[in-house]
């Protein structure tokens, strides 16, 4: 057995049953393991889209999502992905080809330093010195990617040792040690949440990623305390929860983003008071003292100084800190704000109004439909207007905001969960940014469906240019698009075009019963924005809701 | 502000540049710094002295994160340390 087929041999015992990837010179020999290694490898058309394929699996499933690329410009390719798993949490493997040890440092064909390249946009990375740590440094990769604050982890391995003789070598069993819940902060948290008038609970994507769902949930029932949520955190709360009251942000519900002003206290669980949560920092949450409960130590006090906070599992402390405070008159106050700044879906004329065909779309779709947003206006209008009840189910580049995302990860989630409907909603530009990945979808007959909205234009940078910059609108027109539908039959991708509201009960209904991948290609106003919006350096409660 | 730390690791080749990477990165820049290789116990220490505005806490949070990171200790804040314009 090689060192190329002792990775393979490692990669099973981690259970890993798919990997995403493209070959190249330094890992030709793991592509030759490969080849009748028993996982499956599915050929994304770049690197990149090999990353955000694993990053749709992982999210899809709550698995490691493992990606594998050749040395240099393959390498190179993978980094957006991994500073975009980086940003969201998400445990994923690279295995990167290099080039042989003896060459390293000598700019042979095709070698760039990885692993210099990897530490800003990996949790941690490890560069393969001998066949002797193959196994170790397999073992603790996936051990990093999946503890404490999940993250993706590369592996650059030379090719010398792919291809010498592997070493094996008995595996040190990882001592899993229990965490008792500090009985005192439990008490304080408890007793803070009773003497609170107006608590709130804010919930970020860790609740998702400790699997803390239904722990979270229980709280929310028993307490009735209202809650809002991240982007990354869509789905953590069911969408019809009493006293929910959707995303907070700069795109976030005007009843969710007043509620957070008005608060006395917060509880923060799994979140990191992100910029395009807080706007204007100091005046963010301006009355509440904050309970912070998150896995990740640096994240506390980071950007607000909190009360009390808890770094312990997600799914031990949500249940202990639970206790019924009593808070009937907050609680009717925010189902009132909740009522009077609810989505309006009456919009004039015929052109398709994108928010009132997402909310159609939700209504229609099959149950645990995943849906995988790209990056820009179409993205905002999903989290704002589409409900889902699992965060397995809304997979949203949150934290880099990558636009080309959404149809890779949408592979990914389709090939770990084949019998389940998976929808990409792009835009226009984001479409084009990793379109390449039609030849995935081809290859593989994957049956993903595809909502482009289409307005010609880089639509939420328009949007600031239009409000920001005085209408100057900076290379953001993009009236030479190509004809989107023909580019798709290229791969064999069935779709049409639809301009007009009367249009779309029966597209949407062509989009969900296509056995194989379609692509729906709307086609909406260029001047249509995204409302409500904070503006950059504002509290979030001084919204704006329209031009004027 | 000026703070002076000591981070003792186990010892890597690419350790040094995690750390720097991580100081910089979070605000902090480096006014000095030493490092020593123990070869019996496989450790690096390296002391070094940090400026920022920032709290210090917030890097010493980041490179516990660090993996290979064993200890961090937070030496008194130097007082005859100034900062060079």
């Amino acid at each position: 057995m090689n060192g190329a087929h002792f990775v393979v041999q490692a990669l099973k015992e981690q259970n890993v049953t798919q990997v995403f990837g493209y070959p190249g010179g330094a890992i030709m020999p793991l592509y030759d393991a490969l080849y009748d290694g028993g996982v499956d490898h599915l050929l994304c058309r770049h690197e990149q889209g090999a990353a955000m394929a694993a990053i749709g699996y992982a999210r899809s499933t709550g698995k490691v999502g493992v990606c594998i690329a050749t040395s240099g410009p393959g390498a190179t390719n993978l980094i957006t992905g991994l500073a975009d798993a980086l940003l969201d949490s998400i445990p994923v493997i690279a295995i990167t080809g290099q080039v042989p040890t003896h060459l390293i440092g000598t700019d042979a064909f095709q070698e760039v330093d990885v692993l210099g390249l990897s530490l800003a946009c990996t949790k941690h990375s490890f560069m393969v010195q001998t066949a002797e740590e193959l196994g170790s440094v397999i073992e603790q990769a996936f051990e990093i990617a999946t503890t404490g604050r999940p993250g993706p982890v590369l592996i650059d391995i030379p090719k010398d040792i792919q291809v010498g003789p592997s070493v094996t070598h008995a595996l040190a069993k990882l001592i899993k040690t229990e965490n008792t819940l500090n009985s005192a902060a439990i008490d304080q948290a408890k007793n803070m949440i009773s003497l609170s008038q107006k608590p709130l609970i804010y919930v970020g994507g860790g609740v998702g990623m400790a699997s803390a769902v239904n722990e979270l949930r229980n709280l929310i029932a028993a307490t009735e305390i209202p809650s809002v949520c991240t982007l990354k955190a869509i789905g953590c709360i069911k969408h019809d929860s009493p006293y929910f009251m959707g995303m907070v942000g700069m795109h976030g519900s005007k009843a969710s983003n007043l509620a957070i002003q008005e608060c006395d206290l917060l509880i923060a669980i799994g979140a990191r008071f992100d910029d395009r949560v807080t706007g204007k920092l100091d005046e963010f949450a301006p009355n509440a003292k904050v309970i912070h409960l998150d896995v990740d130590a640096a994240e506390i006090d980071k950007l607000r100084q909190v009360t009390l906070s808890m770094t312990d599992d997600l799914k031990q402390v949500l249940p202990a800190i639970t206790i019924k405070p009593n808070i009937e008159q907050w609680q009717q106050h925010v189902a009132a704000m909740k009522v009077e700044h609810e989505c309006r879906y009456d919009h004039p004329g015929e052109p398709i109004f994108a928010p009132a065909l997402l909310r159609q779309l939700a209504q229609t779709m099959p149950a645990d439909t995943v849906i995988c947003s790209d990056v820009g206006q179409h993205q905002m209008w999903v989290a704002q207007h589409m409900f889902v009840d699992r965060p397995e189910n809304h997979i949203s580049s949150s934290g880099l905001g990558t636009m080309g995302f959404g149809v890779p990860a949408a592979v990914g989630a389709q090939v770990a969960r084949p019998n389940d409907t998976v929808i990409a909603v792009s835009g226009d530009g984001s479409f084009m940014m990793n379109v390449q990945e039609l030849g995935t979808i081809k290859r593989r007959k994957l049956p993903v469906k595809i909502l482009l909205i289409d307005n010609q234009r880089l639509g939420m940078v328009r949007q600031w240019q239009k409000l920001f910059f005085n209408g100057r609108y900076s290379e953001t027109i993009l009236t030479d698009n190509p004809d989107f539908v023909t580019l798709a039959s290229a791969f064999d991708i069935p779709g049409e075009t639809i301009v007009a509201k009367s249009q779309i009960d029966q597209a949407l209904q062509r989009l969900l019963n296509s056995d194989g991948p379609y692509l729906l290609h709307v086609s909406i106003s260029e001047e249509e924005n995204v409302w409500p919006l904070v503006p950059p350096g504002a509290p979030n409660d001084r919204m704006m809701e329209s031009i004027e | 502000m000026i703070n002076a730390l000591t981070v003792e690791a186990k010892n890597s080749p690419e350790f040094l540049e995690r750390l720097l990477r991580v100081c910089r990165h979070r605000g902090f820049t480096i006014q000095s710094i030493n490092a020593e290789v123990n070869n019996t116990l496989q450790t690096t220490q390296i002391n070094l002295t940090v400026f920022s505005e920032r709290d210090i806490t917030l890097l010493t949070k980041q490179i516990e994160k660090v993996v290979g990171v064993i200890e961090i200790t937070l030496l008194q804040q130097p007082e005859n340390i100034k900062v060079s314009a």
